[in-house]
């Protein structure tokens, strides 16, 4: 039992990091799906340089780069070209996808280095994890940058005209959010599940996707949404833990997804928006144009 | 080549001088001067050779027709836009604006038609959005102070952690001075200052932009239609035609009737010709109709009313208070909570907006961009909006392009609309002859019931004037018009019966010839005046 709380807290840890960093980005305006893809990278890159240089540190400071050489390859397209922000994060994450497998599977099988050591019994990252949403809801409710970047989230016209730049603002949110995402990545690949085998990230990136909806953009609901999917992850992988014999183990394995929808679908009802008040930034997946 | 060095030098200079330049001027000094100010955008000179100048503690409007170039002036002024030819001064020395950055760092605040706001965050949020000294950590309770300073100074009162959303369109427009005063503007350009605004508020903003004017600010309200208020006011008036200036008065010399003159460049009618014809049989019969907000709660409460073939009934109100929810009911685009509609004694309360044009109701929405036109279809596709469902101009179901463009063609000229061809994009219309063009489709179908919300809304003086006179015709062919309308003088000399509209109900229904401009606009506020026996 002891053992599957820590294992929810790990899961947890993951979604809540990479979420966080796709909270970061929407508060922007930038609606980045391709989280899986950036996964993708940063655990199997992290993996590789980890495996190879015997080096932890390296490995998640790689990730944690392809990360934001991703952030900001998405930038480009949806800022700078002025993209649809949807086309270009499935590209991210197909090419993560395809890339991914054809650069990792040479590297099949266990890390092949000792564990990372936990604290107090938890993976150190559940530490981060905690640290990162703290400073995240700060940044954004209390500083000024917080405020510039959810002014250019909700309207980039009115930013722009209060000597905000759009663009700096939202290159600094997409590169941030990519980071957070490759190092999510890492996190699992070297720490929660330390062997590499074909798409191993599993879709936990569309979850962390559907969680920020989920959260309502709010970095401290948002680690109740993770904590939620982690354990549900959990007993997916082994029900019989908790609930024996209730039903298979592929059915209990659709579960997250399954809530995963029925939430997206719940949150786009007018019923769900009219309850809840608009709180998605009004610019989210617009492109901004400067005028002139 | 020359452009740069110039901008260079401007910037320069004005980081030199940058802030405090227009801090210890004297009342009546100038402030801001532009000579020879020239903008060209491809086919028109939008600005050609203005002088304008600004003292301290003066209120001087800019008046001209939308496309007089009032607009690309402002924009120059606040630095959106760089100029041709010619040369801003500030305090005596020439500036060169490269963004409003530039304008706003030397004292010029704007405050936006379309504000400049974001609804989600507070009050205070959006005041110090972008300034300078907010800090990296945000102290709000010190901008708080120093904001609620402000406000005792010029005794506006506002609160200033509401959500900007929850806020009425005149304080909307008290953040966008603020936060303006808050970054030290000793100019402040406002942009059709009064539109979107009440009587009460409208009363309340003049007296705030005296007071203003009183510890040496300099106001330049930018305004198209709306010359009482420029009397009123201002100090000095500035007349813009065709991106020329055509006069620069004192406004103790100008008249309503003299101002319009130089504006249009002809004699305009103020009065419309209000016919009274006979009463005939009721056409729209509404009892007991309730409708929902998007929000949810009950927008139309419980409204009963009739029109009559050959009347306009204004409905007069602040915008919030149900009207486009009424309207929207009306048309057919918004279910209803309870009640019924009739029109003409056949029941539509249940027909959907297809059914009800077809019974002959004609609905001219407020938004003319968002719901009147599609901007990206030419003005005889548009046109076909409101016809693709009649026999003679579809059959089975292929448009008959060839009739409906000669309509449009007939329509484009009975209706004057100004426009190259009937095949040019409808965005590529300005606002006064869009609303001709939605005019026309929708009153050539000779509907027996007229919708119109907020018809004159952002439109020139000539513009309105021939909106008004269409709905007048309309009447006058025995149609019924329900006129939304937030302009009081539009209400009074347009419509036979008044009723403001508070909260949802209509507060009387009285006879527009007898009854005072004043108790209308009390009664929009949401003042009883049945009690003191005022009105009828």
């Amino acid at each position: 039992m002891q053992e599957f709380l820590i294992r929810s807290l790990d899961a947890s840890t993951i979604f809540t990091i990479a979420a966080l960093g796709e909270l970061i980005g929407q508060r922007s305006g930038i609606l980045n799906v391709g989280v899986e893809g950036v996964m993708l990278f940063g655990a199997t890159l992290g993996f590789i340089t980890a495996t190879t240089t015997g080096s932890y540190m390296l490995g998640f400071l790689l990730a944690i780069a392809i990360g934001g050489l991703l952030g900001l390859l998405h930038g480009f397209f949806s800022i700078t070209l002025g993209g649809d922000q949807v086309v270009s994060g499935m590209g991210i994450w197909i090419l993560g996808f395809g890339l991914t497998t054809y650069i990792g599977s040479p590297f099949a099988g266990p890390l092949g280095l000792p564990r990372i050591p936990s604290v107090f019994g938890l993976s150190p990252f559940f530490f981060l994890g905690i640290a990162l949403t703290a400073i995240v809801w700060f940044v954004l409710s209390r500083t000024n940058l917080g405020l510039r970047i959810r002014s250019v989230g909700e309207n980039p016209v009115v930013a722009e005209v209060s000597g905000i730049s759009v663009t700096k603002t939202r290159y600094l949110c997409v590169v941030t959010a990519g980071m957070f995402m490759g190092l999510a990545g890492a996190i699992f690949s070297l720490d929660y599940n330390p062997v590499w085998a074909y798409n191993f990230v599993m879709g936990w990136g569309f979850i962390a996707l559907a969680l920020v909806f989920f959260s309502m953009w709010n970095p401290i609901i948002l680690i109740g949404g993770s904590l939620l999917f982690g354990s549900l992850w959990q007993v997916s992988l082994n029900p019989q833990l908790l609930l024996p014999d209730l039903m298979s183990r592929y059915i209990w394995r659709t579960v997250p997804f399954t809530i995963t929808l029925v939430m997206l679908l719940l949150m786009s009802t007018r019923w769900f928006r009219t309850k809840w008040g608009a709180t998605k930034p009004e610019a989210l997946g617009q492109a901004y144009v400067k005028e002139g | 080549m020359q452009q740069e060095q110039t901008n260079n030098g401007g910037r320069s200079r004005a980081n030199q001088t940058r802030k405090g330049m227009l801090t210890n001027l004297q009342r009546g000094e100038t402030l801001l001067e532009a000579r020879g100010i020239t903008k060209r955008f491809p086919g028109v000179t939008a600005n050609d050779a203005i002088d304008f100048s600004i003292r301290a503690g003066e209120i001087h409007a800019v008046l001209g027709e939308n496309g007089a170039g009032k607009t690309t002036l402002m924009k120059i002024l606040f630095g959106q836009y760089q100029p041709d030819e010619g040369q801003i001064f500030i305090a005596g020395q020439p500036v060169d604006f490269k963004s409003p950055l530039d304008a706003i760092e030397l004292g010029i605040g704007m405050v936006h038609q379309h504000r400049k706001l974001i609804p989600a965050h507070t009050v205070i949020e959006n005041i110090i959005l972008g300034h300078p000294n907010a800090g990296a950590v945000l102290n709000l309770s010190r901008a708080e102070d120093e904001v609620n300073r402000l406000c005792e100074k010029y005794d506006f009162s506002l609160d200033l952690r509401a959500k900007v959303w929850q806020l009425s369109e005149g304080e909307k427009q008290l953040v966008e001075i603020l936060k303006a005063l808050y970054r030290g503007a000793e100019i402040l350009i406002m942009d059709e200052p009064s539109s979107a605004l009440t009587p009460v508020e409208t009363e309340k903003l003049l007296d705030s932009i005296q007071a203003m004017a009183e510890s040496d600010l300099a106001i330049v309200p930018f305004i198209t239609h709306k010359l009482p208020i420029v009397l009123r006011i201002s100090d000095r008036v500035t007349v813009l035609r065709r991106g020329k200036v055509v006069s620069c008065i004192d406004t103790r010399d100008a008249t309503e009737k003299s101002l319009a003159k130089e504006m249009v460049g002809r004699e305009v009618l103020f009065r419309v010709e209000r016919t009274k014809i006979e009463r005939g049989a009721p056409i729209l019969e509404v009892e007991n109709l309730s409708v929902r907000s998007d929000k949810g709660f009950i927008a139309v409460d419980q409204l009963s009313f009739s029109i009559h073939e050959g009347e306009i009934l204004g409905v007069a109100g602040i915008s919030g208070n149900g009207q486009r929810e009424l309207v929207e009911a009306l048309a057919g685009l918004r279910k209803i909570e309870g009640g019924k509609i009739t029109l003409e004694g056949q029941d539509i309360t249940y027909a959907n907006a297809l059914h009800r044009w077809q019974a002959g109701v004609g609905y001219i929405p407020a938004d003319r961009i968002a719901m009147g036109s599609i901007g990206d279809f030419n003005l005889v596709e548009n046109t076909a909006m409101n016809y693709y469902f009649d026999e003679a101009f579809s059959k089975r179901g292929i448009l008959d392009f060839k009739q409906i463009r000669e309509l449009t063609t007939e329509l484009v000229e009975e209706y004057d609309v100004a426009t190259p061809g009937v095949d040019v994009k409808a965005r590529t219309l300005s606002g006064g002859n869009l609303q001709k063009l939605i005019l026309a489709r929708v009153l050539s179908r000779k509907p027996r019931l007229v919708i119109v919300d907020l018809p004159t809304q952002g439109l020139d003086v000539g513009a309105t004037e021939f909106v008004r006179n269409k709905l007048v015709e309309a009447k006058q062919g025995r149609a019924s018009v329900l006129l939304i309308s937030e302009d009081l003088d539009e209400i009074m000399s347009l419509s036979d019966w008044v009723a403001p509209i508070y909260e949802g109900r209509f507060m009387g229904k009285l006879p527009a010839d007898s009854t005072p401009r004043e108790v209308v606009g009390a009664m929009m506020a949401g003042i009883e005046l049945d009690k003191q026996g005022a009105a009828t």
